[in-house]
C-alpha cells in the first residue's frame, strides 16, 4: 500500500513537475511538499477516488485504495445524467443534474455544495448533453448549453453555446461569456492552453476567451471519398482520459474495400483520436474492430498503444496493430469504464448499481462495489485529491 | 406555458366541466366546439385575425380522428390544458370533421389507424432517416401542415425530445439542420396542409351509414366470421350498433355498441361482442355502400383482423376461398339479400344446399378431377363475387403472414401485459408455370395450418430462445415470455429471442411449410395513441 502510494505521489510530481515547466511556473513543487496528508478524513496528496452519479440522485466517492465507499452526497433536484467534472485539484465534483439543466459543486471531502449555477432561464430551457468540463487552472467551469425558448404556443429552438462560469461565483452563478458552438457536442475538455475542446460531429477547439474555434480533426466532415468510407458517427457519452492526461474521442467508421454497402468486403472500424491535453498533440487511429460494441476506451497508463473498453464484455486492444489483447465476460451490461493512474485497476460502471473492478493485466474481476441506486448513464471520474 | 393563463384555464374548469355534464353529450354545434377552442386553447393559442387560420397552430393543420386525440391529450398530460371528457370529444369530431383527411389521403396508410401489427412501411429515403427511424412513416403520412407549421413540428422535437439529434441515425449529421431546411418543405409539398382531395370531399354530401350490413373478418383464435350489423342512427354521425353472426365452425357471435362517422367517413365503434370489449376502425366508401378497416380487442389490439361490410345486394365472402381438383366440400357465401340462384364456375358441381337464408348459404360443392386451375366466379342470383372460389390443383406454397413480427415480453407482475404475435397461412399453387414464388402463382387464400417455432438462427440457437421466448398455440398465436431479468440465462437476460415460426399445411398426403420470423423483444415502455 505504502509503495502504491509513494510511486502515485512520485508520479504526481512529475507530471506537475512537467506541466509546471510548460506553464512556465516555479513554484508547483513546493506546493506538493505541503499537501497534507488528508482533508477531513480523506487522504489527499493525490489519492486517487473513483466518482460517480446514482438514482435517486447522489454522488458516490470511492477509495482506489480500499474500494470503499468513503462519502455520499445528495444531488439537488432529479437525476440527470449523472454527468460530472473534476476540479484539478481533485477537491471539487461538479454534478450535471435537474434533467440535464443545473450544475453543483460539491466538496467531496465533505458533500458542501460550493457552486451552483441553473441554466435555464425565463421561459428558455437550457439542457447540456454531459458536455462540461473545469480549466486547468479550476478557476472555470465550461458547459455546452442547449436553449429551447418555450413560447406560448411553440418552440423554439435555439443556438448552442459554450457557458463559461467563474467558479468562484459560488451559489447561483451566471455565465460570464458565452459562444456560439456546435450542435450535438457531447464531451468537452480542457487544456493546457486554456482551450476547450468541443467533442461532437467533429472535434474542435475553442478559446473560452474570445470564441474563436479551430479545427481538431474533421470527423462527419472529413475530406475522404464516400465511396470508400462512411462518415463516422462520433457520438461519445462520457469524457474520460484524467488519469493520462488525454481527451479521447471514438468513432465508428466503414472502410469499403469493395463496392460502397458490400458488406462482405468491408472493414467495420473503431476509429480514435486522441489529444494530449497538456501538449495538444493529436493522434488518430483506425485499428480496433467494431465487434467489440463499447460505449467509452480508456488508454493504459503504462503502455499508451493499450485500449481497454467495456460494455458486455471487457476487453484490450492494441491501438497501434488493433489486436485483440484479451476479453473477459460482464456479468451484466455496464456503459461506463475508467482506471487508476498507476495502470493497475479498471473501474466498469453505469447502468446498474454495481461497479466492477477488475485486474488490468489480466482482466479478471477482483471485486465489486455495490451502491444504492442505478447509474444509468452517469459518468465514472477519477479524482485526485491533492 | 404563462403561469396567469394556466391559472385561467384552471379556474375555468369547473363551471365548465358542469355544463358538460347537464349538457347532451352528443353532436355539439360547431359553434359550441368553436366556443371550448375560446375557452380552453386559447389560453396558451391566439386568434390570428385571418378568418381561414384563425387560431394559431391548430387552424394550420389537418388530422385524422386519433391525431387529434392525440394531440389534444399531449396538451392535457404536458401543457396544462384542462379539459371534460365531453369537450374533449366534440373538439375531436369538429376538428376531424372541418380539419381532416380525405379517404384518397389516407390510402395505404389506413394500417396505421387500424393498429395493424407488423406492417413494414417503406418511406423516402430522407422521411426515413430523418423521421421514420422513431415513427411510423404513417404517423407523418397522415398529417398535413403548412410549411411554418411542419417547421414548429421540428422546432418542438428540440424541446419535447432534447436528445433527438443524438440518437443513432441523428448524431452522423446536421439532424435539426436537415430537418428544418430540407424535410420541412419536403413534407409540405407531400402533405399540403391546403389540397383539392380535402376541398372537395369536405364540399360532397356525405351518406348516412344506418341500415342493415352484411359483415365478414377474421379473429385471431376464432376464424373467419360472418355477420349482420345493424346500424340505427341516433344523430347525425352517431349510431347504435348491433352485430348478430356465426364463426365457420359453427359457434354464434352476438354483440352490440356505438359507433360515431367522423370527416363523413371514418367509423369508429366500439363494442362488446360475446363479453369481449373490441373496437372497428373502418372506412365508409363514398357511396357508403361498404365499409373496410380492422376489428381488434380493445385491451389486446394484436387480437384482430380485417373485417369489411357490404351494404345492398352483393355476397361479402366465400369461405374457404379454394378447393382442389376431385374435392368435396361444404363452402359458405355470406352477403346481403342473396337471393336466386347459386351459379359456380365450369367443373365445380353443387352437390346441395345444405341451409339457406338471405344472409347466408351453405354449399355442398365437388370440384371435378379436370376443373381448370383458377379463381372461379360465385353468383346468387344477380349478385356476383369474382373470382372469389379458387380451384387449384396442388398446393406448391405457404406464405407465412406476417412475414417479419415483433411480439413482446411482459405480464410477471409488471405494469406492461404481453404483446403477442398472431399468424396466418396463405396457400398458393404454381399457375401456369409450374414454378411456385413466381407472379402467376394463384393465391388459394388463407388456410389452416399447424404451428411450431424454432431458432432463427445459431445465436439464438446457442442461447437457447426457443426455450425461454415463448410458445405458439394451435391458432398461431404467439404468447412470449414473462418480462424481466431471467438469472438462468446468460448476464440474466429477458426472455427475448429471435425465432423462426413454421406453418404447416396438409395438402392430401403431403405438407407445405411456410417460415416467418419473429423478434421477441423487451416491453414498449411508451404506448402512443398513433405509434
Amino acid at each position: 500500500m505504502k509503495l502504491t502510494n509513494m510511486f502515485k505521489r512520485a508520479a504526481l510530481a512529475g507530471a506537475i513537475g512537467a506541466s509546471a515547466l510548460l506553464a512556465g511556473c516555479s513554484t508547483v513543487n513546493t506546493e506538493v511538499a505541503q499537501t497534507p496528508d488528508t482533508i477531513n478524513g480523506m487522504k489527499a496528496g493525490g489519492h486517487e477516488y473513483i466518482l460517480t452519479v446514482t438514482r435517486p440522485n447522489q454522488l458516490h466517492i470511492v477509495d482506489t485504495e480500499t474500494n470503499q465507499l468513503v462519502r455520499t452526497c445528495d444531488v439537488p433536484g432529479i437525476f440527470g445524467n449523472g454527468g460530472i467534472a473534476m476540479s484539478p485539484d481533485g477537491r471539487i465534483a461538479y454534478v450535471m443534474t435537474n434533467k440535464w439543466e443545473d450544475v453543483y459543486g460539491f466538496d467531496i471531502t465533505n458533500c458542501e455544495i460550493k457552486f451552483s449555477a441553473k441554466q435555464s432561464y425565463d421561459n428558455v430551457t437550457v439542457k447540456s448533453f454531459i458536455s462540461m468540463a473545469v480549466s486547468a487552472d479550476g478557476k472555470e467551469l465550461y458547459t455546452v448549453q442547449n436553449p429551447v425558448r418555450k413560447l406560448s404556443d411553440r418552440f423554439e429552438t435555439m443556438a448552442p453555446r459554450l457557458a463559461v462560469f467563474n467558479t468562484d461565483d459560488g451559489l447561483n452563478a451566471k455565465p460570464v461569456r458565452s459562444f456560439p458552438v456546435d450542435r450535438r457536442i457531447t464531451k468537452i475538455g480542457s487544456m493546457q492552453n486554456g482551450e476547450v475542446i468541443l467533442g461532437g460531429g467533429d472535434l474542435k477547439a475553442i478559446n473560452p476567451k474570445t470564441g474563436e474555434m479551430r479545427m481538431i480533426k474533421a470527423l462527419q466532415n472529413w475530406d475522404r471519398a464516400p465511396d470508400k468510407w462512411v462518415p463516422p458517427d462520433a457520438f461519445a457519452m462520457h469524457t474520460m482520459g484524467e488519469h493520462v492526461g488525454e481527451f479521447i474521442m471514438p468513432y465508428f467508421t466503414i472502410r469499403w474495400n469493395g463496392a460502397p454497402g458490400d458488406e462482405s468486403q468491408a472493414d467495420f472500424l473503431w476509429g480514435h483520436v486522441r489529444i494530449d491535453t497538456e501538449t495538444g498533440k493529436v493522434e488518430s487511429f483506425e485499428t480496433v474492430p467494431f465487434e467489440f460494441i463499447v460505449f467509452n476506451w480508456v488508454t493504459d497508463p503504462n503502455d499508451k498503444d493499450v485500449l481497454y473498453g467495456s460494455f458486455n464484455q471487457l476487453s484490450k486492444h492494441n491501438l497501434k496493430t488493433g489486436e485483440t489483447m484479451g476479453v473477459q465476460a460482464m456479468d451484466h451490461t455496464y456503459y461506463n469504464i475508467n482506471m487508476t493512474g498507476d495502470g493497475k485497476t479498471i473501474y466498469i460502471g453505469g447502468t446498474s448499481s454495481d461497479i466492477s473492478v477488475h485486474d488490468a493485466a489480466t482482466l479478471e474481476k477482483i471485486g465489486s462495489i455495490q451502491l444504492t441506486g442505478d447509474m444509468s448513464t452517469s459518468d465514472l471520474r477519477l479524482a485526485r485529491l491533492k | 406555458m404563462n403561469n396567469n393563463k394556466t391559472t385561467r384555464a384552471l379556474l375555468g374548469t369547473g363551471a365548465l366541466a358542469l355544463m358538460g355534464l347537464a349538457a347532451a353529450p352528443a353532436q355539439a354545434a360547431d359553434a359550441d366546439a368553436e366556443r371550448i377552442i375560446r375557452d380552453r386553447c386559447l389560453a396558451c393559442h391566439t386568434e390570428t385575425g385571418e378568418s381561414a387560420t384563425p387560431f394559431s397552430r391548430i387552424s394550420e393543420q389537418r388530422k385524422t380522428p386519433e391525431g387529434w386525440m392525440m394531440t389534444i391529450s399531449r396538451m392535457q398530460q404536458q401543457r396544462g390544458l384542462v379539459i371534460s371528457p365531453d369537450e374533449k370529444r366534440t373538439l375531436v369530431k369538429y376538428l376531424s370533421d372541418t380539419q381532416g383527411l380525405a379517404p384518397s389521403e389516407t390510402d395505404g396508410l389506413r394500417y396505421l389507424l387500424e393498429k395493424k401489427p407488423n406492417v413494414v412501411e417503406s418511406f423516402d429515403q430522407l422521411l426515413q432517416e430523418t423521421c421514420v427511424r422513431c415513427h411510423s412513416g404513417a404517423r407523418i403520412a397522415l398529417q398535413r401542415r403548412t410549411e411554418d407549421e411542419w417547421k414548429h413540428l421540428v422546432h418542438f422535437h428540440m424541446g419535447q425530445i432534447p436528445t433527438a439529434e443524438l440518437h443513432a441515425g441523428a448524431r452522423d449529421r446536421a439532424w435539426f439542420d436537415i430537418a428544418l431546411t430540407n424535410v420541412a418543405p419536403k413534407l409540405a409539398k407531400d402533405y399540403p396542409f391546403n389540397s383539392d382531395a380535402w376541398n372537395s370531399w369536405k364540399s360532397a354530401a356525405k351518406k348516412d351509414l344506418d341500415g342493415s350490413w352484411a359483415m365478414t373478418g377474421y379473429l385471431p383464435g376464432k376464424g373467419n366470421f360472418d355477420a349482420t350489423l345493424r346500424v340505427t342512427k341516433q344523430s347525425a354521425d352517431d349510431y347504435a350498433v348491433a352485430v348478430e353472426g356465426t364463426y365457420a365452425d359453427g359457434t354464434p357471435l352476438t354483440g352490440e355498441g356505438r359507433a360515431v362517422v367522423y370527416a363523413g367517413y371514418e367509423w369508429r365503434a366500439s363494442l362488446t361482442i360475446d363479453g369481449v370489449k373490441v373496437r372497428q376502425v373502418l372506412a365508409a366508401s363514398a357511396d357508403g355502400m361498404a365499409l373496410e378497416g380492422r376489428m381488434f380487442e380493445r385491451d389486446d389490439e394484436i387480437i384482430g383482423g380485417s373485417v369489411k361490410a357490404v351494404k345492398g345486394n352483393a355476397i361479402a365472402a366465400v369461405t374457404p376461398s379454394y378447393i382442389k381438383q376431385g374435392e368435396r366440400k361444404v363452402i359458405t357465401v355470406s352477403g346481403n339479400n342473396l337471393k336466386g340462384n347459386v351459379k359456380l364456375g365450369s367443373g365445380l358441381k353443387l352437390i346441395s344446399v345444405v341451409s339457406r337464408d338471405s344472409s347466408r348459404i351453405q354449399l355442398l360443392v365437388e370440384a371435378s378431377s379436370n376443373a381448370r386451375v383458377g379463381a372461379k366466379d360465385v353468383k346468387v342470383g344477380r349478385v356476383s363475387a369474382n373470382a372469389a372460389l379458387a380451384v387449384y390443383d396442388k398446393l406448391d406454397r405457404v406464405e407465412i403472414t406476417p412475414s417479419e413480427s415483433i411480439a413482446r415480453i411482459g405480464g410477471a407482475g409488471g405494469p406492461i401485459p404481453k404483446q403477442k404475435s398472431a399468424y396466418r397461412a396463405v396457400g398458393y399453387t404454381a399457375g401456369a408455370d409450374g414454378k411456385p414464388g413466381t407472379d402467376d402463382d394463384l393465391r388459394l387464400g388463407y388456410m389452416p395450418a399447424a404451428w411450431s417455432l424454432k431458432p432463427f438462427d445459431e445465436i439464438a440457437k446457442h442461447d437457447n430462445d426457443i426455450k425461454y421466448a415463448g410458445t405458439i398455440d394451435r391458432d398461431g398465436i404467439f404468447t412470449p415470455g414473462d418480462a424481466g431479468l431471467n438469472p438462468e440465462r446468460k448476464m440474466s437476460t429477458n426472455n427475448v429471442g429471435n425465432l423462426t415460426v413454421v406453418g404447416t399445411v396438409q395438402d392430401g398426403d403431403s405438407s407445405v411449410q411456410g417460415e416467418a420470423h419473429l423478434l421477441v423483444t423487451v416491453q414498449k415502455f411508451v404506448t402512443p395513441i398513433i405509434e
